[in-house]
C-alpha cells in the first residue's frame, strides 16, 4: 500500500547511513589494528574507511536537522521534539531533546575528533583511530534500530509513527492517507518548554564536545599501553586533556547558568545526580592531566596515570549509563526515562572496562614504576597528593549518586536482595555533599596555591617561603572583607574554603609575576588556577551568604517557620529586604505571559522611587502545563533573583470565553447532577445520521437534550452536540450565561450506554495576586568570572604547549 | 614505609568513610505508616496522588494539603508549605521527603515523576 503526502525517502536514507557508517567504523578498526607500523596500505584504507564513517554521521545528523526543520511530523522524532510553532533558534535544543540525537551529538564529536586525530596522530593514527572506531562501532548500535533474533538493537532517529511496535495493530496505521485524515499529525506535540533557552542551545554541544574529547587522552594511553611505549605518546596527548578539561569544565558550568537563569531551583548547582554526573569525570580527568603532567616531567607516576586517564573514560560510560537508563527516574528531575537501551549500555560500559584492564596487565611489567619515596618538598609530590584528592572527592560523589544502582543490585528487588529496606539518597543532599566536599575543596585550594611554588624534584624552600607567606598575608585580608559584612565567619568551614580560594588566587597571580615575569607563555595554568580559586570564592559566598528577601510573615504554628515565599497583591506594594515590590500587572506574548514588578527603594527625601522593574514570566504549554521561569536583576557585586511560585490569574484560567474548572459526568437518560447550583437533568438523546449512497453512515449527529434548573426555580433547555463525520469528530457546546456555566458533550459510551458531558463554570477571576520567591546572591559575578578563567587559562596553556613543542 | 604507600592508605580509609558515611546519611524509602510510628524523623515517601481526596492550595497561608495513597496502600494527608507544584494532577509518582504528624505527613520537598511522552503517544493513537 502506498501512503499519501509521507517523505520516507529521508528515513530510507538515513537508516541505511547509520548501517554504513556501522560497516565503515567496523572496517577502519579492523584495517587500523591488522596494520603494523610501517604497514601503510593498510592504514590508508583504514583512513578512508573512518572518513566514509564520518561523512555518514554527518549526513545523518544533516538528515534530522532536514526532518525537523521541515515538521515532517510522519516521523516519530519531528513530532515528539518539534512544533509548527517552534521558534528556529531551538530546533537544536529539539535534536538533542531525546537520546537518540543526543547520541548523534556525541557521535558527531567523536567524528570531529576523529578526523583531526587522522592529521595530526602521526605515528599513532593506527591504534588511536583504531580504538575510537571501536568505540563509535559501538554508539552506532544505539542508533540502529534493527531487530536482531527478537531483540531490539538501538533506537532509529529515523523511525515512523506508524512503525512504532505500540501502533503496530491500530486500524488508523493502515489508511493510506492517514496524515491528511488525523488531526494530531498536523502539528507535533513540541519542546519541552524547560529546553526553550538560550542556554539550552549552547550547552549541550559544548558539554557533549566536552564528553567526547575525554576520548582522546584515553585512545592514546591505550594506544600506549598496546605498544608499551609509555612515554612519547604523552606530548600528543597533553593538549587534548587540557583541551577537554577546558571545554567539559565549560559546559558543566554553562548547565549551572541555564539552571540559574531558567529553573525555578534558585542556584547554579543543586547535586542533582545529573549534574553530579559530568562534574565526576571532569574531576577524574583533571587529576589525569596533573599526572600526566608529572609523568612527562619527572617520571614515577606512570602507573596512576594510566589509571586515571582509564577511570576518567570509564565515568563518562558510566554517566552515560546512570543518565539514560532510567535508573536514576526517582531520584532526578531531568534524567532520561528507560527506553529499552539498557543492554546496550551494559555492554558499553562492560566493553571498556574490559579492554583497558586488559591491555593495562598485558603491558603491566613494562610500566616504570616510581621510587614509591618522592622528594617531600617537590612540586610532583604535591601534585599527586592533589590528584589522589580529586579522585577521593570524585568516588565520595559518584557513590552517593549512585545509591539508586546499589538498590538496583542488592535493594529488595535487585539481583542479590541483600537489604530489606530501599535505600533513598539523603534526605538533605546539599548538605551531604558539602560536608564532603567543603573540606576536599579546601584542601585542593591550599595544595593549588602552594604546589606552583615548588620546582620539580627538590625545591629550595628559603626562596619559596617569601612569596608564600606574602601571599597568604593577602588571601587573609581580601577573606576578611568578604568574611565580616556578609558573617562567613560564623562557620569555619566557610571561613577556611573563603581562604583557600583567595589563597588560590592571590599565590598564583604572585607566581606569574614574580617566577615568570608575566610572560604569556606561562599565563595558562597560573589563570586556570586563578580562575579556580575564584569559582571557589563566588560559589561560597554567593551561597553562603544569599539572602531570602521574600520572607513571609505567616507563621503556621509556632514551630512552623515563616517561609521564603511572599504574596503580593496586584497594585500592592510589599516590603522585600530593602526594597519595597509593587506587582503592577501582566502582558502576555504569544505563549509566554510576564508578570511585571516594579522594585522600588526610598530615598533621601523619603519617597519611593522605581530603581528596576523584573518581569518574570510563566510559560503556557498544552503539554506541560505551566511552566516559571525566573528573572535576574544583575549588578556588579549582586544578583536579585525573582521566581514567581504561583499566579492566581493562570492557575483559574478559564479557556477563551472566560469558562474553567472543568467537571465531567457520565450521564443516562434521566440521570441528574448538580452543577454550579443548578440541577443538570438528561431528558433525551435525539440521532440523526446521513447516509452515503451504499447505505453506510456518512455523518451522525447526537444531540443530548438537557434541562438546568436552578434553585430559585428558572429553568434552561440546553442541546449540545457530537458529530463524528470521517473519522473525526466535532462538538457543538452550549453556553448559559445565565446559570454561569458552559455544557459539552464530550462522547458516546457505547458499552454502559451512557455519554460523557462535561461542563465548566464561568471563572471569578476578580483575584490576582501572585506568590514570589525573591533571593538575592552577593557577588555571584565572582564565580562567572572564575569559570571564564579557568576555561581560559586551560585554552591557553594548550595552544602554548602546541605553539612551543619543547 | 614509603611516602606513596602512607598516601594510599590515606585514600583508602578515606574512601572507607565515605562508603561508611554515605550508607549511614542515606535513608530509606518508607510507607506512610512506618513513617508514623518514628513521627518527626525525616523519610523519603514514594505515592501517588489520591484523585478522589480534597486538594487545597491556600495562596494566603501558602500551604498545599493533598491526599496520597503510598506503595503499601496507606492514605495519609500531606502538607507542603510551598505553592502547588506544576500540572500536580498529571504526576504519576510523588517522591515526598518529610516527616509524620498526628494530622499527617509534612513534606519539605516534592519531586514529580511526570508521565513520558510515550505514554501520551499511546493515548493518541488508541483514540483514533
Amino acid at each position: 500500500m502506498e501512503y499519501i503526502g509521507e517523505a520516507t525517502w529521508i528515513g530510507e536514507l538515513g537508516r541505511g547511513l547509520v548501517i554504513l557508517a556501522f560497516i565503515a567504523a567496523f572496517f577502519s578498526a579492523l584495517m587500523m589494528f591488522l596494520s603494523r607500523s610501517k604497514d601503510h596500505t593498510l592504514i590508508k584504507w583504514g583512513k578512508y574507511a573512518f572518513v566514509l564513517h564520518a561523512v555518514s554521521i554527518f549526513a545523518i545528523v544533516g538528515l534530522l536537522f532536514y526532518i525537523l526543520l521541515g515538521h515532517y511530523f510522519e516521523y516519530d522524532y519531528a513530532w515528539k521534539h518539534t512544533s509548527l510553532d517552534l521558534e528556529k533558534r531551538f530546533v537544536f535544543s529539539a535534536f538533542w531533546e531525546g537520546q537518540e540525537g543526543s547520541f548523534l551529538l556525541w557521535m558527531f564529536w567523536h567524528s570531529v575528533l576523529g578526523l583531526i586525530l587522522l592529521f595530526t596522530a602521526k605515528q599513532w593514527t593506527a591504534p588511536v583511530v583504531g580504538f575510537l572506531s571501536v568505540v563509535q562501532g559501538i554508539l552506532v548500535t544505539m542508533i540502529l534500530g534493527v531487530y536482531i533474533a527478537g531483540t531490539k538493537i538501538g533506537l532509529s532517529p529515523f523511525v515512523l509513527i506508524r512503525e512504532l511496535p505500540e501502533n503496530a495493530a491500530l486500524p488508523w496505521t493502515r489508511l493510506p492517507d492517514y496524515l491528511q485524515q488525523i488531526e494530531a499529525f498536523s502539528d507535533g506535540t513540541g519542546l519541552n518548554p524547560l529546553l526553550q533557552n538560550y542556554w539550552m542551545t549552547i550547552h549541550p554541544p559544548t558539554l557533549f564536545l566536552g564528553f567526547a574529547s575525554v576520548v582522546v587522552p584515553f585512545l592514546f594511553a591505550m594506544a600506549g599501553l598496546m605498544r608499551k611505549d609509555h612515554k612519547s605518546w604523552l606530548k600528543p596527548a597533553l593538549p587534548w586533556t587540557f583541551f577537554s578539561i577546558s571545554i567539559l569544565g565549560t559546559g558543566i558550568l554553562m548547565g549551572g547558568a541555564w539552571a540559574y537563569e531558567a529553573l525555578s531551583f534558585g542556584g547554579f548547582w543543586a547535586w542533582d545526580p545529573v549534574e553530579n554526573a559530568s562534574l565526576v569525570p571532569w574531576l577524574v580527568l583533571v587529576g589525569a592531566g596533573h599526572l600526566m603532567l608529572i609523568e612527562r616531567n619527572r617520571g614515577g607516576a606512570a602507573h596512576s596515570m594510566y589509571l586515571f586517564v582509564i577511570l576518567a573514560f570509564f565515568f563518562i560510560l558510566y554517566s552515560t549509563f546512570l543518565t539514560r537508563s532510567g535508573v536514576l527516574g526517582d531520584t532526578s528531575v531531568h534524567s532520561f526515562v528507560d527506553l529499552g537501551l539498557n543492554g546496550q549500555l551494559l555492554f558499553l560500559l562492560f566493553t571498556f572496562v574490559v579492554l583497558p584492564l586488559a591491555f593495562y596487565f598485558y603491558s603491566f611489567k613494562s610500566i616504570p614504576k616510581g621510587s614509591g619515596n618522592e622528594e617531600f618538598w617537590s612540586r610532583e609530590f604535591w601534585m599527586f597528593v592533589g590528584s589522589l584528592l580529586l579522585f577521593v572527592s570524585a568516588f565520595q560523589i559518584i557513590f552517593s549518586t549512585s545509591i539508586p544502582v546499589i538498590d538496583k543490585l542488592i535493594g529488595p528487588d535487585g539481583f542479590v536482595p541483600l537489604l530489606t529496606k530501599k535505600m533513598a539518597p539523603p534526605t538533605d543532599e546539599i548538605a551531604h555533599y558539602n560536608a564532603w566536599q567543603i573540606p576536599f575543596a579546601i584542601a585542593i585550594g591550599f595544595l593549588m596555591a602552594v604546589g606552583q611554588f615548588l620546582t620539580y624534584r627538590k625545591s629550595r624552600l628559603k626562596w619559596t617561603w617569601v612569596p608564600l607567606a606574602r601571599s597568604l598575608a593577602l588571601a587573609m585580608l581580601l577573606t576578611l572583607l568578604f568574611a565580616i559584612p556578609f558573617e562567613l565567619y560564623k562557620n569555619a568551614l566557610y571561613l577556611l574554603l573563603l581562604l583557600s580560594g583567595w589563597y588560590v588566587v592571590v599565590a598564583n597571580v604572585d607566581y606569574w609575576i614574580s617566577v615568570n615575569k608575566g610572560k604569556f607563555r606561562f599565563s595558562g595554568s597560573s589563570l586556570a588556577h586563578v580562575g579556580f580559586g575564584l569559582l571557589l570564592v563566588g560559589s561560597l559566598v554567593s551561597n553562603g551568604a544569599k539572602k531570602f528577601i521574600s520572607k513571609s510573615p505567616v507563621h503556621l504554628s509556632e514551630n512552623f517557620p515563616s517561609n521564603e515565599n511572599l504574596l503580593v497583591e496586584l497594585n500592592d506594594t510589599v516590603q522585600m529586604g530593602d526594597y519595597f515590590v509593587t506587582f503592577t500587572g501582566t502582558e502576555q506574548i504569544a505563549h509566554r505571559r510576564y508578570y511585571f514588578m516594579d522594585y522600588l527603594r526610598l530615598n533621601d527625601k523619603g519617597e519611593y522611587e522605581l530603581d528596576f522593574t523584573l518581569k518574570p514570566h510563566l510559560q503556557i504549554n498544552d503539554e506541560m502545563g505551566l511552566v516559571a521561569e525566573p528573572s535576574t536583576r544583575h549588578y556588579f557585586h549582586k544578583d536579585i533573583f525573582t521566581h514567581l511560585t504561583y499566579a492566581a490569574d493562570m492557575d483559574k484560567r478559564g479557556d477563551d470565553e472566560g469558562y474553567g474548572e472543568e467537571m465531567e459526568f457520565l450521564m443516562a437518560k434521566g440521570d441528574t447532577f448538580i452543577v454550579n447550583r443548578h440541577f443538570l437533568i438528561l431528558d433525551s438523546v435525539v440521532a440523526e445520521p446521513v447516509f452515503n449512497q451504499d447505505q453506510t453512515v456518512k455523518k451522525l449527529t447526537v444531540e443530548a437534550v438537557l434541562r438546568l434548573v436552578a434553585t430559585s426555580g428558572e429553568t434552561y433547555t440546553v442541546r449540545p452536540q457530537y458529530t463524528i463525520e470521517d473519522n473525526m469528530d466535532f462538538h457543538h457546546e452550549e453556553v448559559v450565561e445565565e446559570a454561569g456555566i458552559k455544557i459539552r458533550f464530550d462522547d458516546v459510551k457505547v458499552e454502559q450506554n451512557k455519554l460523557l458531558i462535561k461542563t465548566k463554570t464561568k471563572v471569578d477571576d476578580d483575584e490576582e495576586f501572585v506568590v514570589l520567591k525573591a533571593i538575592i546572591f552577593p557577588w555571584i559575578n565572582i564565580l562567572w568570572v572564575g569559570c571564564i578563567l579557568m576555561g581560559l587559562g586551560t585554552l591557553i596553556a594548550v595552544y602554548n604547549r602546541i605553539v612551543h613543542k619543547s | 614505609m614509603k611516602k606513596t604507600h602512607i598516601i594510599a592508605l590515606v585514600i583508602v580509609f578515606l574512601s572507607i568513610g565515605v562508603v561508611i558515611a554515605t550508607l549511614s546519611d542515606s535513608s530509606t524509602y518508607m510507607d506512610f505508616e512506618s513513617a508514623k510510628l518514628n513521627a518527626g524523623q525525616t523519610f523519603t515517601v514514594i505515592g501517588e496522588l489520591d484523585k478522589d481526596g480534597e486538594m487545597n492550595y491556600n495562596a494566603r497561608q501558602n500551604l498545599f494539603t493533598f491526599y496520597a495513597v503510598d506503595k503499601e496502600g496507606n492514605r495519609s494527608k500531606v502538607f507542603y508549605r510551598e505553592p502547588k507544584p506544576q500540572d500536580f494532577e498529571r504526576s504519576e509518582d510523588i517522591t515526598m521527603k518529610g516527616f509524620a504528624t498526628d494530622t499527617g505527613f509534612v513534606a519539605s520537598e516534592i519531586l514529580l515523576k511526570c508521565p513520558s511522552k510515550y505514554n501520551e503517544q499511546n493515548a493518541m493513537a488508541g483514540n483514533e
